[in-house]
């Protein structure tokens, strides 16, 4: 189980990278995505490793409000290019 | 005499992979400080408030994971983008009749120009078309505007002219601007301490 935790926080880093690196904004967004997904997963791993439900409620949480923000984000991103 | 000991973590030889996650967290606070773009540096900052929720959650503090989740992530950001849209914009007013069409080559090609050196800076360009002149002058003089284009009654080799009423925003175009179509001129409005 614990391998499992470390490849994902080894993939973790593949969208910090792109995200560093890539000047397309839609590309960051994609990235910011993408970890947000896997930090919430990450949660959801070690909440069932030591067996404790509170973890696991903050990481639900946390799945549902990155994509709500990502979402806002995009919204204001997309007017902003229409002007 | 003994010390009171704080444990907040416990960090056995199983739990090694919390050294990972919480490398995470400066790897990207340093992302977001050299960023130059500060719509890019907001969505790095989202990816930040997501690494920092997930260090606080494996750390066991899970009320603060959800306060960074909410507040930091969604609620941050999104403001700090409306502020910055906002903040972060050069409004040039024109005439309505000059509006960059196919045949005002001209002006397309000064509102070209405009664009690149205010895209170099961050900034946005907004055009704002006025009816006439007399309603343009008065969008200036009101700060509706930060600056006027308009066609020269009397063309000499500049055909348009351009008034800022910003200094700062003079300062660039005086440096960057170097096309031969506009004359660039720096308006002192009086501020309202001044006024009253």
């Amino acid at each position: 189980m614990n391998l499992i935790l470390i490849a994902t926080i080894a993939a973790l880093v593949i969208p910090m990278y792109e995200a560093a690196q890539d000047n397309d904004i839609w590309q960051k967004m994609l990235a910011f995505s993408s970890i947000a997904t896997k930090a919430s997963i990450v949660i959801l791993i070690v909440s069932v490793l030591r067996d404790d439900w509170m973890i696991g409620v903050v990481g639900v949480i946390i799945l549902s409000v990155g994509n709500a923000a990502l979402m806002l984000l995009a919204q204001i991103l997309k007017r902003l290019n229409e002007l | 005499m003994c010390w009171p000991t704080v444990r907040v973590v416990e960090v056995t030889v199983n739990d090694s992979y919390l050294y990972a996650i919480i490398l995470l967290m400066p790897l990207t606070a340093f992302m977001v400080i050299f960023q130059a773009n500060p719509y890019h540096a907001l969505v790095i900052r989202g990816i930040l408030g997501a690494v920092s929720a997930l260090v606080y959650a494996v750390l066991g503090a899970a009320d603060v994971a959800l306060t960074e989740a909410l507040v930091g992530t969604m609620l941050a950001i999104t403001l700090y983008a409306i502020a910055v849209r906002s903040s972060l914009v050069l409004r040039l007013g024109i005439l309505r009749e000059d509006e960059p069409e196919a045949e005002n080559l001209d002006l397309k090609r000064l509102i070209a120009d405009l664009h690149s050196i205010t895209s170099k800076k961050h900034l946005r360009l907004e055009l704002v078309p006025y009816e006439d002149r007399h309603a343009l002058q008065q969008a200036l003089w009101k700060k509706e505007i930060h600056a006027t284009c308009s066609r020269l009654c009397q063309p000499e080799e500049a055909r348009y002219e351009t008034t800022i009423r910003v200094e700062y925003l003079y300062e660039i175009l005086k440096t960057e601007l170097s096309s031969p179509i506009t004359s660039l001129s720096y308006l002192n409005l009086p501020t309202l301490e001044e006024k009253h």
